[in-house]
């Protein structure tokens, strides 16, 4: 290096020295200029050089002076510059910083010590450079001046670090999260455990007693109270005129909005709760549990005390070989999350159930955490088995076969926190007896036993610590309606003689039927049991009754006789092609359609015509008396859909030599007339057939067909 | 196939490998400078996806998801807007209709008359909520609900909206919410399906429902949903046929396992693997579907709480109770379909009535969970695809009106599983049209599901054709505040 520019180094080494002396003896009189503040302000920035350049200095210096290092005059060359460099810079960054502390906001314990490291540092740093050419200079004092700088830098950098950050930045999230868990949510006060910690988290770093921005601390109720610069922070009771909160509503890129761009922002839930701590006048001495149950500010903070966070399991995992043996189809054993070493288990199937499948489980007790046996016929002494679990949080037990006996086993179990026994039989007077020692439990299902309101209601007075599930119980006082009656014939259709089958689902229910279309009543009309047989067109009206229960709507099944099915049938001219079903067959198949043809899925049921007759030929083997002929059809005139014309029926004994038998009109449908089945039916004097030819016309308006569809005919 | 690994085997020489190989090595550190993640992201997959396993401690073990297919009208039934009612028949103002595009079937309607619920609604439980009088019991289980009358959807027709919520995306051939759930939990209960799915359809204007709804997608066929029907074979193909017992069967079993092992050992399609577990899961499924549907062991009581059609086989309140009994099993899923909500005429007929058939059994699953101490660990969650306009489609008469889709707002509620009980999230403006407050996007509802059942809906991915699909997709929020 240039021995000019090193010995200029050299003299401006002294010159900061004086200069910091007359600085530190008039800092009280000293008015910065306004254009030196940026200098002063660099000293954030600056600082970071002399720290690094010291430490290398001195670790140069250890280094160098070492006894056994050959040829270090290079070393000791570089080691020079480098404590030259770092003591410079580091009386740099001491003006800077009392140029600094000279702005507003800037006073308190913090900064005293900040200072007063900052300045010895550099003093240390200068003399430490000067002494070093001294002949009398050895590794000892190589080594106490290594440990005068190391500790004294890291003081000063760590209490320039409490003033930009706020105090206790660097071990915040450790004593947050010891606080967090320490105070529970009973005697947590709002102030101190809800509100501060929230400033703390996002505001005290600039406005505490330190820094005091804008002239306001926030670490404590008095500052708060005071307020600041621009005046006091809140009315309380007046969330909308509050200088605190305006600042935080400002938009972000707003110079006054708090906190400023860049930092942590305050989050909604945040905004909330400090609204309502405003709107509320809390005093700093409100307990959280004393704010009345419904209030939004007691919702909110209490969530902060119970957040939903994953309970931590501290006993060993079991060995993946052992949970794997032990998973079975019947059995399955899950880790309640990844990486968790607690089990759930649960157990299937009723006849694959034994009590062995528990007992295997003995080499994973300690890990199970939940246990179902829902269904199980679990019996009171399968329970002993459970009771060595002793990490269990729940168990279900609902329908199994275990009795209150059972339960003194579990009573043990320290961390059993739900229990299920639904459908289990209980007794009161034990029950009472043994919930008390139960003394982790907190939930307990005790629907569909044998416990009276009245004895779950005791049991709960006694017990406050735990909730009772009831559940629902019919009281008789709301009866319901029952659901109409279903039939249970495959066909509505039948040959001769049809047995009726009809049904309801629910246990216990009477039914009752007419067959001559009058409405069945619950007291009245017959009782239908399997006996009842029907031999022509019926129409059933039926409804179910039963004690407690509001009679059913009536149902009504309409039954068709037909006697005759032809051996072989064809029709002379084609069907819509929409209305296609089994083509000439379906007349005959006995599947009855419904109403909606339109909806294709439904129309399967029938065969259509519209534009010409549908003439259809049937031949029997062995002639059959026939005397009467039905044609059942759907009417739905919003549709266009109409009953045929007119009807004829043909018979004989061949094709070419019939005689027309019947005539039938059916009459046009009136306007807005209800879609319906129907069906069109007459008789004629018995005549022995081999052949029937039966002629059915849709009706035409204006040259135009309207679609008929018949889904079955019926000859008797 | 062993002739393409021999072939394979001679086309690669050693000049080809390696000067592949530094394209390769050149093209991945390329990419890895332009896309930091690429490397981590790729760990990440193995390191934070265990399928089978939740990521953290879940709150709910399953989800019971009753469908109301068509799309429910939120003003008649949770949304309730007086003000919409006072203003019946006036014309809806453009700023509030703004731009939203219109379905076919309301597009060259010449005017759009607001019309208010036809129905009152009263307030209920300790939570002071808004039910209409068509819902008198779900009114009465008020305190368990979480109302959300603020989801928004992007799709405005059944189909897409239907594909969009169940499964992600509006196009279909993804999984389905149900089969992700089985790919992220497994099975609790390994008799049956992980995913199941029931149907049934009121009375009013229906919309189709099709498999594609509980695809497995890409995923592996094991997570596909398993339709319950209501024959007399619930599992269709289950039973075995006449003369043919369970120990013929286990032999074929036996036999036909062992021809696909050596056809897995041969080919290596792990296709073959999932065909042996599913087989094996049939032969199971023998036994536990009957002593799931047997309904012999239920007590008078649970007749009486569901109404009496839970033992007509195919209604949904029969459903209702057999998803409570698949759900108590441990099926991880169960889906159910209602078809019959799209009142675009005649609504307050049809409404009524599709009210009445799902009312009493939706809020008896509720009740027979909690009873059961179940419901803690079942999220059961109600609702649509879409929501109902503020206008009527069609004609508006006295006595009635209809009302077309509308996407912007919906209203769904949920119950159990770690949600909060008795409160409503998200409002609708004064005309129930836009929302005003807390938008839940579907995919924001689709993450605070899985987040229920202990699955980060960002880390729950599946890798297909190069990319990693989520059920969110790329978007997404878990909805914190409806979360006890």
């Amino acid at each position: 290096m240039n021995t000019k520019l090193k010995i200029f180094s050299e003299q401006m080494l002294v010159v900061l020295n004086i200069f910091i002396v007359f600085l530190l003896l008039f800092e009280n009189k000293l008015i910065l200029p306004y254009w030196l503040q940026p200098i002063g302000r660099m000293h954030p920035l600056l600082l970071h050089f002399p720290i690094v350049l010291l430490m290398l200095g001195i670790i140069s210096d250890l280094y160098t002076t070492k006894k056994g290092n050959a040829n270090t005059s290079s070393y000791a060359k570089i080691t020079g510059l480098l404590l030259l460099a770092g003591a410079i810079l580091s009386g740099v960054t001491v003006i800077m910083g009392l140029f600094l502390v000279r702005e507003e906001g800037y006073n308190g314990g913090t900064i005293a010590w900040h200072k007063w490291f900052g300045v010895v540092l550099f003093f240390i740093a200068s003399i430490m450079y000067w002494i070093r050419k001294k002949r009398w200079y050895s590794p000892a004092v190589s080594r106490l001046c290594a440990f005068l700088i190391a500790p004294v830098l890291i003081v000063t950098g760590h209490f320039g670090a409490a003033i930009t950050h706020g105090d206790n930045f660097l071990l915040q999230p450790v004593a947050a999260h010891i606080q967090k868990s320490r105070v529970p949510v009973d005697q947590a006060l709002v102030f101190d455990h809800v509100i501060q910690p929230l400033l703390e988290s996002k505001c005290t770093g600039c406005h505490n007693p330190q820094k005091l921005k804008g002239e306001l601390a926030l670490t404590d109720s008095l500052a708060i109270v005071k307020g600041g610069k621009t005046g006091k922070l809140f009315i309380p009771g007046n969330p909308d005129i509050s200088l605190l909160l305006e600042r935080v509503h400002l938009p972000v890129a707003e110079e006054k909005h708090m906190p400023p761009e860049g930092k942590p922002q305050l989050t909604a839930k945040e905004i909330e709760l400090l609204t309502l701590w405003i709107r509320d006048e809390t005093p700093f001495s409100q307990k959280v549990i004393a704010l009345p149950e419904d209030d939004s500010l007691r919702i909110l903070a209490t969530a902060i005390f119970n957040p939903d966070e994953e309970e931590k399991f501290d006993f060993p995992a079991a060995e993946d070989a052992a949970i794997a043996q032990l998973n079975t189809n019947y059995r399955t054993i899950a880790p309640v999350s990844k990486g968790s070493p607690a089990l759930n288990v649960n157990i299937y199937n009723r006849n694959a159930y034994s009590p062995d499948q528990l007992q295997e489980l003995k080499q994973i007790e300690q890990q199970v955490v939940s246990l179902n046996l829902n269904k199980m016929p679990v019996k009171d002494e399968d329970l002993k088995i459970i009771s060595s679990f002793k990490n269990l949080r729940r168990l279900d037990l609902n329908f199994t076969d275990i009795t209150t006996e059972g339960l003194n086993a579990l009573a043990p179990l320290p961390h059993l926190k739900t229990l299920t026994l639904s459908g289990t039989t209980l007794s009161y007077p034990a029950l009472k007896e043994k919930l008390p020692s139960f003394k982790a439990l907190k939930t307990i299902a005790v629907w569909n036993t044998s416990l009276s309101a009245k004895e779950m209601e005791e049991l709960q007075n006694i017990n406050r610590q735990i909730k009772f599930i009831e559940g629902f119980a019919d009281d008789g006082k709301n009866p319901l309606k029952l659901n109409p009656p279903q039939v249970r014939n495959t066909s509505m259709v039948f040959a001769n003689t049809l047995n009726l089958q009809l049904m309801h689902p629910v246990r216990g229910v009477q039914i009752r039927f007419t067959t001559d279309s009058s409405d069945p009543d619950s007291l009245q009309s017959a009782i239908y049991d399997s006996n009842t047989d029907i031999t022509k067109h019926t129409t059933i009206k039926a409804r179910a009754c039963k004690e407690g229960w509001y009679a059913s709507d009536i149902s009504v099944f309409h039954f068709f006789r037909n006697s005759f099915i032809p051996d072989s049938v064809r029709l002379l001219y084609p069907l819509n092609s929409v209305h296609q079903a089994e083509g000439a067959h379906t007349f005959f198949n006995t599947k009855l359609g419904v109403i909606g043809a339109n909806n294709p899925a439904w129309a399967n049921n029938w065969a259509g015509v519209r534009n010409n007759d549908l003439v259809l030929v049937g031949m029997f083997y062995k002639p059959v008396v026939l005397s009467s002929v039905g044609l059942h059809y759907m009417l739905e005139a919003a549709t266009g859909i109409y009953p045929p014309a007119e009807v004829e029926v043909w018979g004989g004994n061949n094709e070419n030599h019939l005689k027309r038998l019947l005539v039938m009109k059916s009459p046009k449908p009136v306007k807005g007339e209800q879609a319906s089945l129907k069906i069109v039916e007459g008789s004629f004097k018995p005549s022995t057939v081999s052949v029937v030819k039966i002629i059915a016309r849709p009706y035409r308006e204006k040259d135009k067909g309207k679609l008929l569809l018949i889904d079955e005919m019926f000859l008797n | 196939m062993e002739k393409e690994f021999f072939e394979h085997g001679i086309t690669w020489n050693r000049r080809r490998f390696l000067s592949t190989l530094s394209l390769g090595i050149g093209s991945v550190a390329l990419g890895s400078l332009l896309m930091p993640d690429l490397f981590r992201n790729g760990m990440a997959d193995d390191e934070t996806i265990t399928p089978g396993i939740p990521q953290f401690a879940p709150k709910a073990k399953r989800v019971i998801y009753l469908f109301q297919n068509g799309a429910p009208s939120q003003q008649e039934l949770f949304d309730y807007k007086p003000k919409l009612r006072e203003m019946t028949g006036q014309e809806i103002p453009p700023s509030v209709r703004g731009n939203q595009r219109l379905t076919g079937m309301t597009a060259n309607q010449a005017s759009f008359p607001l019309v208010g619920s036809f129905v009152d609604f009263k307030q209920y439980g300790e939570s002071r909520v808004w039910i209409s009088d068509l819902l008198p019991y779900t009114a009465k289980i008020a305190d368990e609900l979480c109302i959300v009358r603020s989801l928004y959807t992007e799709a405005i027709n059944h189909d897409p909206a239907l594909t969009f919520i169940q499964t992600g995306a509006q196009q279909g051939n993804r999984p389905s919410m149900g089969a992700w759930l089985s790919y992220g939990l497994g099975n609790e209960n390994k008799n049956l399906p992980a995913f199941t799915v029931l149907l049934s359809r009121g009375v009013g204007n229906g919309q189709g429902v099709y498999s594609k709804l509980w695809s497995n997608g890409f995923l592996d066929s094991v997570h596909q949903g398993v339709q319950f029907s209501k024959g007399e074979d619930p599992v269709l193909y289950l039973r075995d046929p006449d003369g043919f017992n369970r120990r013929d069967r286990r032999d074929m079993l036996d036999h036909l396992s062992k021809l696909n092992e050596l056809s897995y050992k041969e080919f290596g399609d792990p296709e073959i693997v999932t065909k042996i577990k599913q087989y094996e899961m049939a032969y199971r499924m023998q036994t536990a579907v009957p002593e799931v549907m047997d309904l012999s062991k239920e007590p008078d009581d649970i007749v009486k709480l569901y109404g009496p059609d839970c033992l007509v086989p195919g209604t949904y309140s029969a459903n209702c109770l057999l998803a409570r009994k698949l759900s108590e099993n441990g099926v991880r899923f169960v889906q159910l379909y209602h078809q019959g909500w799209d009142q675009h005429g005649n609504l307050p007929y049809e409404i009524s009535r599709q009210a009445k058939d799902v009312d009493q059994a939706s809020a008896a699953l509720v009740t027979d969970l909690k009873q059961r101490g179940l419901l803690d660990e079942t999220l059961v969650i109600w609702g649509g695809e879409f929501g109902r306009t503020s206008y009527t489609q069609g004609t508006l008469t006295k006595e009635n009106y209809g009302r077309d889709h509308h996407p912007r707002c919906f209203s769904i509620w949920m119950a159990g599983g770690g949600i909060k009980p008795g409160i409503v999230y998200g409002e609708t403006d004064e005309l129930g049209y836009n929302i005003i407050k807390d938008p839940v996007h579907v995919h924001d509802f689709q993450a605070t599901v899985l987040n229920q059942l202990g699955l980060d809906h960002e880390k729950l991915i599946f890798k297909h054709l190069g990319r990693r699909y989520r059920l969110t997709d790329v978007s997404g929020h878990v909805v914190r505040d409806i979360i006890a």
